[in-house]
């Protein structure tokens, strides 16, 4: 083959060993694919083809850094062969797939099997553009045959009836033979199909032809009549029936009779309608997603790979994952089909927003899409176009009748280097947008490369965790809970601490160690409320939050139950606060409603921000709701509104992360009943706390 | 590829008909919009697009009855190669190919001229659509020529200017019949046909053929002729016998292995035979030589 020309040189020198195992492998492949492809090769002619294939593509696995490039010009490569098709492509990519990897050149490092992956989906990307144009190829040449076909017929009315009826039968085009004077002479049937009614002879063709083609109608028909070329061909749209149109592109060429003067022109409608949805069946299968009919992961992926080398340097792209709010619990409350029709929904409204801007809206799995931008000077900046994207999906779309608003949260990575692989790229992508998810719905969060390192840091922090909450150096701290209006302690909340992070609960959240250390923390919390009140020290109500796990956790009932029996603690001092947003996952909101029954007050935190947050008040018994600390220091004015709307459920609204005195003035007005925050006392052990408390 | 003629008289609803006495074949077919080729059904089974909806729609009917029927289609086609390959060999140089359909991948004169540019193909068949599309391929190439004729009307095959400008008759010629004396009721005397191709080629020329095989036939396969059969298209389709198909090589002496199922005739590598022994079997196969 004609080795692609950017063939590296990195490639190792093969030695004899190698090239005898590249030669077993490409002659697998040649013994595999001969028995379902057509080619005009003959068997050691596809060896020695696909031998140097398999060359190409190795040398590509070898490059450093890998570009996929010449695995899609393999694809390509296929198709031309001949008739290779879908199971020709089957049989590479199950050969490859395992023949490449089984190789001694590509055992060594980790990295290959990455390489493979991602070249072999080139490799069909390649060859699905490659089959498309092929069949589209072929069916304009039919095209072309049928044309020529009904030329070398001639028009004699007498005797050319019968050559015309045959080459009509063999189509499903519209033929008609028409008189210089415009006036149909003969028409087949399928023109009929076309426009909903055959034409009588007589009619005049112009009339036939819909008001917003006439004018390159006249202007292709004047051309015939001059015989500029063989023949004319222009879309043009035809009038069906009263108020309907039909797209065709006519093609009209100056018949002669046996003296050689015109006397008819023969015009063929090629009903544009069947080479458009066998185009679009193609693309589909391989590179769309059949439900929204946006690129797939695959195409996107693809894709990235082209923008991003051909990106203009001064503004390069932006790729956002996207990913949508409470997706699972539409789903689970209002079942699949009503999911679907939201993604349908999403997946326009996001093809419309972007229409402005050269990028790329796809859908990978589940809830999530993919945006590529090619940045121009026009381009708006990030925030400007997540808050258009997020107001967009904010109008309620009714499907069977429920109202349905969403939101979306996005990872997000602002002019990558062009040198990034497009699977690292999007690894990036989405480790920005599980980082946006942690905070809020409606969020959007750039990539910044520390959040690679803080990711990192993570991971070897959970590592150590397990140790260090036996050695006890996690304990539990208390903060007070207070009452905005009058600063009155309206009781105490209490939670992990750890030195060495901050964030203890999330971490331990993410390993499952939360499970045993998130019952412990209840104990402890319980025993200390038990302790103060049995010694007349405090008696508030106390509060603990769990995490995402916890509130899942099929065991959480019976732990609770467990743990207050143990204690002796009253239910009903006890304040059990779950993420919002993880009622729509299958158990949560039953364990939330048991544990409700026994007694314990139920709170949400992360509060206020997704569009179904309001409906669980009137669907489930929460005593109060938790605003989050970014929301919180936001002090939007829709805030206002939230309040009122929480009040008149009866619920109880409290504001987390107050650091300032303005801060708790604003929300009091706003009409918030309880606050946590450094402005009201910070989480600190328990001697400590009683004693401010008492002091 | 081919098949008759059985053009329909121009007979529409609104027009009047053509005396129906005078025309034995005829089929009420009118302009019907909806007529499959068995050419483009060919072309669509073996995996190509030059074929419309209507020919699809025949196609995978069949294929859905016969799933290995890919496998025949692609035997035929490999068997094809071998067989002109062999005639090559056999210092052969001009073919005659009969029902030659849409130029697919691997027609004979890609593989002929590809051996010998020198070598000398005349392509028949009926379909317009076929020969324009055949006329468009060849363009530019004058040792290769398409006729539009009807393989049952011989005088016309042989006598039109093409065969006579491309082919000599006084060196040995390789016709070929493809898939295509099924679809030639017995009625209609396949053997005569064939023997007047015979007696106009010259001693050392070559026939060869593939004819749907009757004894093998299952279900299934009856089924599958009959979707052609009901189709709108004008082809019927005849299978036979092993000795029914042996008799159309009457005058010609079967070449090693004879008359045996088209992947079983001299294959040359993995791709000659199909997995499922009853394809390879599904088609009869065999290269005559005129003593």
């Amino acid at each position: 083959m004609t080795n692609p020309s950017r063939r590296p040189d990195a490639a190792p020198p093969p030695d004899h060993a190698a090239v005898r195992a590249r030669e077993a492998l490409s002659r697998k492949w040649s013994y595999l694919l001969s028995s379902v492809i057509v080619v005009a090769l003959s068997r050691d002619e596809l060896d020695a083809e696909l031998g140097g294939q398999l060359d190409a593509l190795c040398a590509a696995l070898h490059s450093e850094p890998f570009d996929p490039a010449p695995f899609e010009e393999v694809g390509e490569r296929l198709v031309a062969l001949g008739y290779v098709n879908e199971p020709g492509l089957r049989r590479t990519v199950d050969v490859l797939g395992k023949g490449l990897l089984a190789l001694e050149e590509f055992q060594e490092i980790e990295h290959f099997p990455v390489r493979v992956v991602g070249g072999l989906g080139a490799l069909a990307a390649g060859f699905s553009l490659a089959r498309g144009r092929s069949i589209l190829d072929q069916q304009e040449s039919m095209q072309r045959s049928l044309l020529k076909a009904a030329r070398d017929a001639q028009w004699d009315q007498r005797q050319s009836e019968a050559k015309f009826a045959g080459i009509a039968i063999s189509s499903t085009n519209g033929i008609l033979i028409v008189g210089l004077d415009g006036r149909i002479v003969w028409a087949n049937e399928a023109i009929g199909e076309i426009i909903g009614g055959r034409p009588e002879p007589g009619v005049r063709l112009m009339e036939l032809i819909a008001p917003n083609s006439v004018v390159a109608f006249r202007e292709m028909m004047e051309k015939v009549l001059a015989e500029r070329d063989e023949f004319e061909r222009e879309p043009i749209q035809l009038l069906r029936g009263e108020d309907d149109l039909a797209k065709v592109t006519l093609t009209a060429s100056l018949l002669r009779d046996g003296d050689d003067k015109p006397s008819h022109v023969l015009v063929v409608a090629d009903d544009a309608t069947e080479l458009a949805l066998l185009q679009g069946e193609l693309r589909r299968q391989s590179l769309h997603d059949v439900l929204t009919g946006l690129p797939n992961r695959q195409f996107f992926t693809t894709h990235l790979e082209t923008v991003l080398r051909r990106a203009d340097p001064e503004f390069g792209v932006t790729v956002f994952h996207l990913d949508l709010d409470a997706f699972g619990l539409v789903c689970n409350s209002l079942g699949g089909r009503v999911g679907d029709k939201l993604l349908q929904h999403v997946a326009r409204r996001l093809r419309a927003l972007m229409s402005h801007e050269q990028a790329m809206v796809a859908r990978f799995d589940g809830d999530e899409f993919g945006i590529v931008v090619e940045n121009t000077e026009a381009t708006p900046d990030i925030a400007t176009i997540m808050a258009a994207i997020n107001t967009d999906l904010a109008e309620p779309i009714f499907v069977d009748e429920h109202g349905l608003a969403v939101s979306v949260s996005a990872g997000v990575v602002h002019r990558p280097s062009p040198d990034v692989e497009p699977t690292e790229l999007m690894r990036m992508a989405d480790l920005a947008l599980r980082q946006a998810k942690k905070d809020q719905r409606g969020q959007w969060e750039l990539f910044h490369s520390n959040q690679d390192t803080e990711r990192r840091r993570d991971h070897a922090l959970a590592v150590v965790m397990p140790g260090a909450w036996e050695q006890g150096d996690i304990g539990v701290c208390y903060q007070p809970v207070r009452v905005l209006a009058t600063g009155e302690l309206a009781g105490v909340e209490a939670v992990l601490h750890w030195d060495l992070s901050d964030r203890c609960a999330e971490l331990a959240d993410q390993t499952g160690l939360i499970l045993p250390m998130g019952e412990w923390l209840i104990r402890i919390a319980t025993g200390q409320a038990q302790w103060w009140r049995q010694r007349g020290e405090l008696d508030a109500q106390f509060g603990v939050r769990l995490t995402r796990h916890q509130a899942t956790d099929a065991d959480l009932v019976s732990r609770v139950a467990k743990v207050l029996e143990e204690t002796g603690m009253p239910p009903e001092l006890l304040t059990l606060t779950m993420p919002v947003g993880v009622l729509s996952v299958a158990g949560a909101a039953e364990n939330l409603s048991t544990l409700a029954d026994t007694g314990i007050r139920i709170a949400l935190d992360d509060f206020g921000l997704g569009p179904r947050d309001l409906a669980w008040l009137s669907e489930l018994p929460i005593a109060s709701v938790c605003v989050p600390k970014d929301l919180v220091q936001r002090q939007d004015p829709r805030s206002a509104t939230l309040v009122k709307a929480v009040h008149d459920l009866g619920v109880n609204l409290c504001v987390d992360g107050v650091e300032t005195a303005e801060q708790a003035k604003w929300w009091t007005e706003a009409g918030a009943d309880l606050a946590i925050g450094a402005h009201f006392g910070a989480p600190e052990a328990a001697g400590d706390l009683l004693k401010k408390l008492q002091g | 590829m081919t098949k008759l003629v059985r053009l329909p008289p121009i007979a529409t609803k609104t027009e009047e008909v053509l005396p129906v006495a005078e025309t034995q074949d005829w089929v009420p077919l009118g302009i019907d919009t909806t007529v499959p080729s068995m050419a483009r059904v060919y072309d669509y089974i073996l995996g190509g697009a030059h074929n419309f909806a209507a020919d699809r729609q025949v196609g995978s009917q069949i294929e859905k009855l016969v799933p290995g029927l890919p496998s025949v289609a692609r035997l035929n086609r490999r068997f094809l190669g071998r067989a002109v390959n062999f005639l090559m060999d056999q210092g052969v140089r001009q073919f005659l190919d009969i029902g030659s359909g849409i130029p697919t991948v691997a027609n004979v004169h890609e593989v002929a001229q590809d051996r010998d540019p020198a070598a000398r193909i005349v392509y028949v068949d009926k379909d317009p659509v076929a020969v324009a599309h055949s006329q468009l391929m060849l363009s530019g190439n004058d040792n290769a020529a398409i006729v539009q004729a009807d393989m049952r009307d011989p005088e016309a095959v042989l006598a039109s200017p093409d065969v006579r400008q491309l082919l000599r008759f006084d060196e040995p010629i390789g016709l070929l019949m493809l898939l295509m004396l099924h679809w030639v009721p017995d009625e209609d005397s396949p053997e005569k046909l064939v023997a007047h191709y015979r007696d106009a080629l010259p001693a050392g020329s070559f026939i060869v053929m593939t004819h749907v095989a009757k004894d093998q036939i299952d279900e299934k396969v009856d089924q599958a002729a009959d979707v052609v059969n009901r189709s709108k298209s004008a082809d019927q389709m005849h299978m036979r016998t092993h000795e029914q198909v042996s008799a159309l090589f009457d005058g010609f002496e079967l070449v090693e292995p004879g008359l045996v199922g088209c992947g079983e005739w001299r294959p040359d590598g993995p791709g000659d035979f199909a997995d499922e022994a009853s394809m390879n079997m599904f088609l009869y196969a065999g290269v005559g030589r005129k003593g």
